[in-house]
């Protein structure tokens, strides 16, 4: 029987994406004055799965980099498009990045409470409940 | 990607929102200097409003390359490029007891309009505190990791 059942690694997948959603949300706010500037996101990749496999570039080589990346990461970073642009052509919208950043916050410190729990409650089992 | 990848960002954001504030007082302090640099003529040159250009940070090839595979978050941060002038025309005041006043009795006055500059200082300073927040999120979190499996 597995020791973690999976749950660990999920949670540390998540981890993982609420750390690069993070830095992605410091870069907009960053760049919230800077001209001509695009607002990025992350998002889990089977959130993006349909859109990844409709486009399939036609390698010559197996060394290729393909269009849909094969790697461990489970999250992707993509730029927002189709949102308003601001005069000097930024779409950053300050509002909403302030929001994603709190939720944010509360999302990673929920799994960093619940993976902690995890590990206490291993911890309970290992010493007999003493 | 790094631990400290967001407070980077962060860092490099409060960095150039600072030059905007500076740049801004700058541009009010000078608002009456009618002597800033001299004309070949020896007449003097009145002071020229200037700006801060911002640009992403690390428009490398391989940031490019990873920003298309999606490995990484893309830019990191944000930079001063350059600091522009604002080129358009001096203003022209009647004042003939003015030292720099020409023959008719004008004087050119900087192009510092003291109303925009103070929109720009509200807006550095807000973006400044907006960036504050976001590092303040960033330093909580990576507090928050220190605390797994305690």
């Amino acid at each position: 029987m597995d020791l973690f059942s999976g749950t660990i690694q999920k949670l540390q997948n998540s981890l993982d994406y609420s750390a690069a959603r993070n830095n992605a949300i410091s870069n907009n706010i960053a760049n919230v004055d800077t001209p001509g500037y695009k607002a990025k996101d992350v998002a889990f990749k089977d959130v993006l799965k349909g859109e990844l496999d409709s486009i399939s570039a036609k390698r010559t080589d197996s060394r290729h980099f393909q269009f849909s990346n094969t790697e461990l990461e489970g999250y992707r970073t993509f730029q927002k498009n189709g949102s308003m642009y601001n005069n000097n052509e930024n779409n950053v919208d300050i509002d909403k990045e302030m929001t994603e950043l709190a939720k944010n916050q509360i999302y990673y410190q929920t799994l960093v409470d619940r993976i902690s729990g995890k590990f206490k409650s291993m911890q309970n089992v290992l010493r007999g409940g003493n | 990607m790094s631990i400290f990848g967001g407070i980077n960002t962060s860092a490099s954001a409060l960095t150039a929102q600072r030059l905007r504030m500076d740049v801004v007082s700058s541009n009010l302090a000078n608002a009456n200097t009618t002597r800033a640099t001299k004309a070949e003529d020896g007449t003097a040159i009145p002071y020229r409003r200037k700006m801060v250009a911002l640009a992403p940070t690390e428009q490398s090839f391989s940031s490019y390359l990873n920003r298309a595979k999606g490995a990484s978050t893309g830019t990191q941060g944000v930079k001063a490029t350059r600091i522009k002038e604002d080129e358009t025309p001096f203003k022209l005041v009647y004042n003939p007891g003015h030292p720099d006043a020409n023959a008719d009795g004008y004087v050119e006055m900087p192009n510092v309009d003291p109303l925009k500059e103070m929109v720009d200082l509200m807006s550095a300073t807000r973006s400044y505190e907006a960036n504050v927040t976001a590092m303040n999120a960033t330093k909580g979190m990576l507090m928050k990791a220190l605390e797994i499996g305690k």
